[in-house]
């Protein structure tokens, strides 16, 4: 938080420069993201407590189940067989759909020809055609990967074409009285300008591929997570159930957060901000 | 694809329609939360309740995607009567919930190729595909394994028995277990391809109605009538599978099935009814120590079954007037 008020300040002409001197606890993001994490275990503790269901535990019973499912192993053997179809499937859904989203910028027979395809895939009920995927391709690898690309394509295609095809018109002028080529102007101008909406729309795919891994294990054959989930469920070990839930969704969040990181550190310094 | 589709469909339409129904039923009301999307296996229970509505019992069906949200329907007082086993929920939970008459008995078909599989001894070391882990399925496969003195290889899971016939169907499994509606698919579909391996009988609740040891006791007159009607169409149709039929006609049950669908309804009854497997005496503390020793091989209960009692799990109250009153079979 701190960088971006100083980087907005830089880019307004120094306007606040009284804020960087002013560190009071509601400035160190650590702590506030920490008393939020508190609050938030807090409220589900209590909610617990009451508790609102006979099928919610408490935090506590959580967390414990947690180190538990860590302990016996139940959980990294998950882990490393859901990563497979999801790390397959976004690693082919980021390359496929930068590919085919610049291809829809660049041209306007590509755009017509796929774009209406992804922005229906994009807005249909993914969940109830899943169980279609199995239909034709099994119950194996494939369809779970399938389900991973199903959901994370269309977010990255789409926002690579938007990206590409709303590149600055006075930067390609530009290339163009430089006498640029076409192949430097994609390289040097369209891809670099459009690469801070790409970097937007790969991390919601893999948003979204952690959802459909998650789709496919409880839809298509319980394997990894989806069959700790429905496991525990079944056995009324809730506590096992939510400390599942909310692994995926922390180690989700982790990998945003990363991505961000890395997005800012390595491939764009001008936002680090020092 | 449909029946998930539809599946999908309705729990969408039911969630709404739960959220809106009041929590509280009035005397004389009853709503009955179904664990699953009734199918042709459902008409007995589905013509129970219709005489029971002719009997003046007001009842209103809800039906869930899942026999844990009927469940945590009734602890939440949003249905009154719900359908399934829920035996897990009752000891891990201690959720107030008493199961208070059995419906009907499992009934599951080990089904193999015949191409690569004969009988049960070919299955040593073999993949075979249950429905999920810990699931009836797979203690109903473990446990005949054990009897043939084999044991089987790699157990994956593959929920849906329509998704495991068409996988069978398709070549993709080889061996698994499915219910009797989808052995039946596989034989008309494929005549000859696949061999239904024996199973002793089995004993455990498929299907048994359970409500709150509270609503059991306000609204004993209701539950007296549901109960008897279970009774009566548990027999009836057991003396003649053809009343299934003639249930359906008479109370237009089903209507999306369409009337090709009767054949196969008779043909399903005919074959439960010769399998004993609708419960002409409504279960009780019988079908508890069946039920406690399937699902502790299962793992669903926790403990020696000898050492569970029947009065945790059931309400008997409703079960021994309806028996007093029609009598034993």
């Amino acid at each position: 938080m701190a960088t971006n008020i100083r980087l907005e300040g830089e880019a307004g002409g120094l306007a606040l420069p009284l804020r960087r001197d002013a560190v009071g606890w509601q400035d160190r993001p650590i702590l506030l993201r920490l008393i939020s994490i508190a609050l938030f275990a807090a409220i589900w503790e209590i909610a617990g407590l009451i508790p609102v269901s006979f099928a919610f535990p408490t935090f506590s019973d959580t967390l414990v189940a947690f180190f538990g499912l860590l302990a016996d192993g139940s959980l990294p053997s998950a882990y490393l067989s859901t990563l497979q179809p999801l790390v397959v499937g976004v690693v082919l859904s980021a390359f496929l759909g930068v590919g085919i989203g610049t291809i829809c910028g660049l041209s306007r027979t590509g755009e017509w020809l796929i774009v209406p395809v992804f922005i229906v895939l994009q807005s249909a009920p993914v969940a109830a055609f899943i169980p279609l995927v199995t239909f034709v391709y099994g119950i194996g690898m494939t369809a779970k990967v399938l389900a991973v690309m199903i959901l994370a394509l269309p977010v990255i295609v789409l926002n690579t074409y938007k990206a590409v095809r709303n590149v600055n018109g006075s930067l390609l002028s530009m290339c163009r009285s430089f006498l640029g080529t076409r192949w430097q102007s994609i390289s040097k101008i369209i891809l670099p300008d459009a690469s801070p909406v790409i970097f937007a729309g790969l991390r919601l795919g893999v948003a979204a591929g952690f959802v459909g891994v998650v789709l496919a294990e409880l839809l298509i054959t319980p394997t990894g997570i989806g069959d700790v989930i429905t496991f525990h469920r079944s056995r009324a070990d809730y506590a096992e159930m939510y400390a599942t839930i909310a692994s995926i969704i922390a180690l989700s969040t982790l990998t945003l957060v990363f991505l961000q990181w890395v997005e800012v550190r390595v491939f764009r310094p001008e936002k680090r901000g020092r | 694809m449909t029946m998930m589709f539809k599946r999908a469909v309705l729990a969408g339409a039911i969630a709404a329609v739960v959220g809106s129904v009041s929590a509280e039923a009035e005397a004389g009301d009853m709503r009955i939360a179904f664990g699953d999307l009734p199918g042709i296996e459902s008409i007995q229970t589905l013509a129970a309740i219709e005489r029971a509505k002719e009997r003046g019992v007001n009842v209103e069906l809800i039906v869930l995607n899942d026999e844990d949200l009927a469940a945590q329907a009734i602890v939440g007082g949003q249905a009154d009567v719900g359908i399934g086993a829920p035996y897990t929920l009752i000891q891990k939970v201690g959720v107030p919930i008493r199961i208070f008459a059995q419906i009907s008995t499992l009934r599951f078909f080990p089904v193999v190729n015949s191409e690569f599989y004969k009988d049960w001894k070919d299955l040593d070391g073999q993949e075979v595909a249950v429905q999920a882990r810990g699931s009836g399925t797979e203690a109903v496969m473990v446990m005949m394994a054990e009897k043939h003195g084999i044991k089987l290889g790699n157990i994956s899971y593959v929920p849906g028995s329509e998704v495991r016939r068409n996988a069978l169907l398709q070549g993709t499994l080889k061996a698994s277990i499915v219910d009797a509606a989808n052995r039946r698919a596989l034989e008309a579909e494929a005549p000859g391809k696949f061999i239904v391996l024996p199973v002793e009988d089995l004993g455990a609740s498929d299907e048994a109605v359970f409500a709150t040891v509270e609503y059991l006791e306000n609204n004993a007159a209701d539950v007296d009538m549901l109960v008897e009607e279970l009774l009566k169409t548990g027999r009836e149709i057991t003396e003649n599978p053809a009343a299934a039929v003639e249930l359906r006609n008479k109370y237009k049950l089903l209507p999306d099935l369409g009337a090709e669908a009767d054949k196969e309804i008779e043909e399903y009854y005919k074959e439960t009814a010769e399998a004993g497997a609708l419960a002409l005496n409504g279960g009780g503390a019988e079908a508890a120590a069946d039920d406690f020793a399937f699902f502790s091989l299962s793992g669903q209960l926790e403990g020696d079954p000898a050492s569970l009692k029947v009065e945790d799990f059931w309400h008997l109250a409703a079960l021994d007037r309806a028996l007093a009153k029609l009598g034993k079979k």
